[in-house]
């Protein structure tokens, strides 16, 4: 488990794909390295792509929490 | 006499002024004013192919006069300031004018010196009439190498207009004869070429048989000019002879200044009502807007049908029902002759019909600045 404070929380509940990821590459370019960005998402599309452009990006996705409607997303500014 | 003000006179400000003063002609009780800097429109999906042509641009443009009903006032001025709780407009000359319902239109301002760019660098778009004529003779003095297509930001007009444009540039160098010396790469910032899915395999499916390259999740950062390379934020980069790079698009300053807009400038606007959040009396329409729709033509059509049916209803003291479902018909190129007709709303996907590649529809997109000039921008469809 790691330890983290969040820097940025990111509410894109009621925004569509692509608008959560998007919402998120805003906040990692905003942030600094070493940040933990949250992003709240209740698309489903949201479950594959924000996952897959951290990938992508190199950064660490930290959780992926399931709450009662939406997804809770906790990343992590790598470099 | 109420006044309806209409700020914007593009594509969707044109069309709500002369919807509505066809349907207020015989009710002179309302005066509709329209607030907008220039004379001629330029009908923009005619851009797509006019870098792959030579005729003269003046064959899109129209002067406004002969677009705009004789009942609507035109104030050729830029709008500075919208004051919200006093219903005012402040113009760019410091006249001010009043309004009892008001619709923002003024579509989206392109950040092309953003880029930092100059017209040595071989970096080019077609999202203006000047661009256009740059990209036409850079087109023509190309002898091949690199070409490098992406958009700078999301949103951006037209979703499907840098994949149109790589289908018409991959037919145009096989017409020069230099398709076989040139690499054609589309560098994308979401992980599929288009939004919904089922379009994004079929655009894949064609550029794999076109011999395009497609790179996903490729988030614009910055552009090297010297060693001329696009590096992406996800730490990519890629190298061009030949860059067109869509600008960033951003909402305009009268909208920032009036606080009316999200961090880009956007109008936050209702996806339904098309009413500007917490405003009674304002509604957007068109690119302008934050709505999860495409900043495209089609749009703006269908919500103007919505805008000026509840601006009626409540002219006639009634309840404003009109709501706008998302829908957006969309001809989507995938050569000179041939496009697929997309038909979807915020809760339909595109239908399979809709889905083939069909020569029919290729010329009606091509035939398709009649019906604007004729019917949509005119109000009568
Ligand atoms: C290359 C290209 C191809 C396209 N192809 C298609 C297509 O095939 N199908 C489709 O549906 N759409 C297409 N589009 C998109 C379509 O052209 C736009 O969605 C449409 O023009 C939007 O209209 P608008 O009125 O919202 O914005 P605009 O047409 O940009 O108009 C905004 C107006 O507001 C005015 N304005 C701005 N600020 C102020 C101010 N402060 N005060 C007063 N006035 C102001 C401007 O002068 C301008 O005239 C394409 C676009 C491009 C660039």
């Amino acid at each position: 488990m790691v330890d983290y404070e969040i820097t940025i929380s990111i509410d894109a509940r009621g925004s569509f794909c692509p608008g959560p990821m998007m919402e998120l590459i805003k906040a990692i370019r905003q942030s600094e390295v070493g940040d933990f960005v949250e992003v709240l998402s209740n698309d489903e599309g949201s479950l594959q792509d924000i996952p897959a452009w951290i990938a992508k990006a190199k950064h660490e996705l930290i959780d992926t929490v399931k709450e009662a409607d939406f997804n809770r997303f906790i990343v992590k500014k790598t470099w | 006499m109420p006044i309806a003000v209409i700020l914007g006179g593009g594509f969707a400000g044109l069309t709500i002024a002369n919807k509505l003063a066809i349907k207020l002609k015989k009710r002179k009780e309302v005066e509709i004013v329209l607030i907008e800097p220039a004379d001629l429109h330029l009908y923009e999906p005619g851009l797509l192919y006019y870098p792959f042509n030579d005729k003269p641009m003046s064959k899109l443009e129209k002067p406004i006069s002969k677009i705009l009903r004789k009942n609507v006032k035109h104030i050729k001025q830029k709008a500075t300031k919208i004051d919200h709780e006093n219903k005012k407009i402040t113009l760019e000359d410091g006249k001010v004018i009043d309004y009892n319902c008001l619709v923002i239109a003024t579509g989206v301002d392109l950040k092309e010196e953003s880029l930092g760019l100059t017209d040595k660098d071989n970096v080019h778009h077609f999202y203006s009439a000047e661009a256009t004529l740059k990209i036409r003779e850079a087109l023509k003095n190309f002898k091949g190498g690199n070409i490098v297509i992406s958009p700078s930001t999301v949103p951006y007009k037209c979703p499907p207009a840098p994949v149109e444009f790589a289908f018409l540039l991959d037919e145009y160098l096989r017409r020069k004869k230099i398709r076989d010396k040139t690499n054609i790469k589309f560098l994308y910032p979401l992980p599929r070429p288009f939004n919904i899915r089922v379009v994004a395999a079929k655009i894949l499916k064609l550029f794999e048989k076109k011999g395009i390259e497609f790179e996903p999740f490729f988030n614009y950062d910055k552009i090297n000019t010297e060693n001329k390379k696009i590096l992406s934020f996800e730490g990519d980069k890629a190298s061009y002879d030949l860059l067109v790079i869509i600008p960033p698009h951003e909402g305009q300053d009268v909208i920032k200044e009036s606080g009316l807009g999200d961090k880009e400038g956007f109008v936050i606007t209702d996806r339904e009502t098309l009413q500007v959040e917490g405003q009674k009396s304002i509604y957007a329409v068109g690119d302008c807007t934050n709505i999860p729709a495409s900043k495209a033509g089609t749009v703006a059509h269908f919500s103007a049908d919505v805008i000026v049916k509840n601006m009626i209803s409540k002219l006639d003291e009634k309840e404003p029902t009109a709501r706008y479902d998302g829908k957006t018909l969309c001809f989507l190129v995938t050569s000179s002759s041939k496009s697929f007709l997309l038909d979807f709303s915020f809760k339909k996907e595109p239908r399979k019909i809709g889905l083939h590649s069909w020569r029919i529809y290729g010329i009606m997109k091509k035939l398709f600045q009649y019906l604007y000039f004729g019917g949509l921008i005119t109000g009568r469809i």
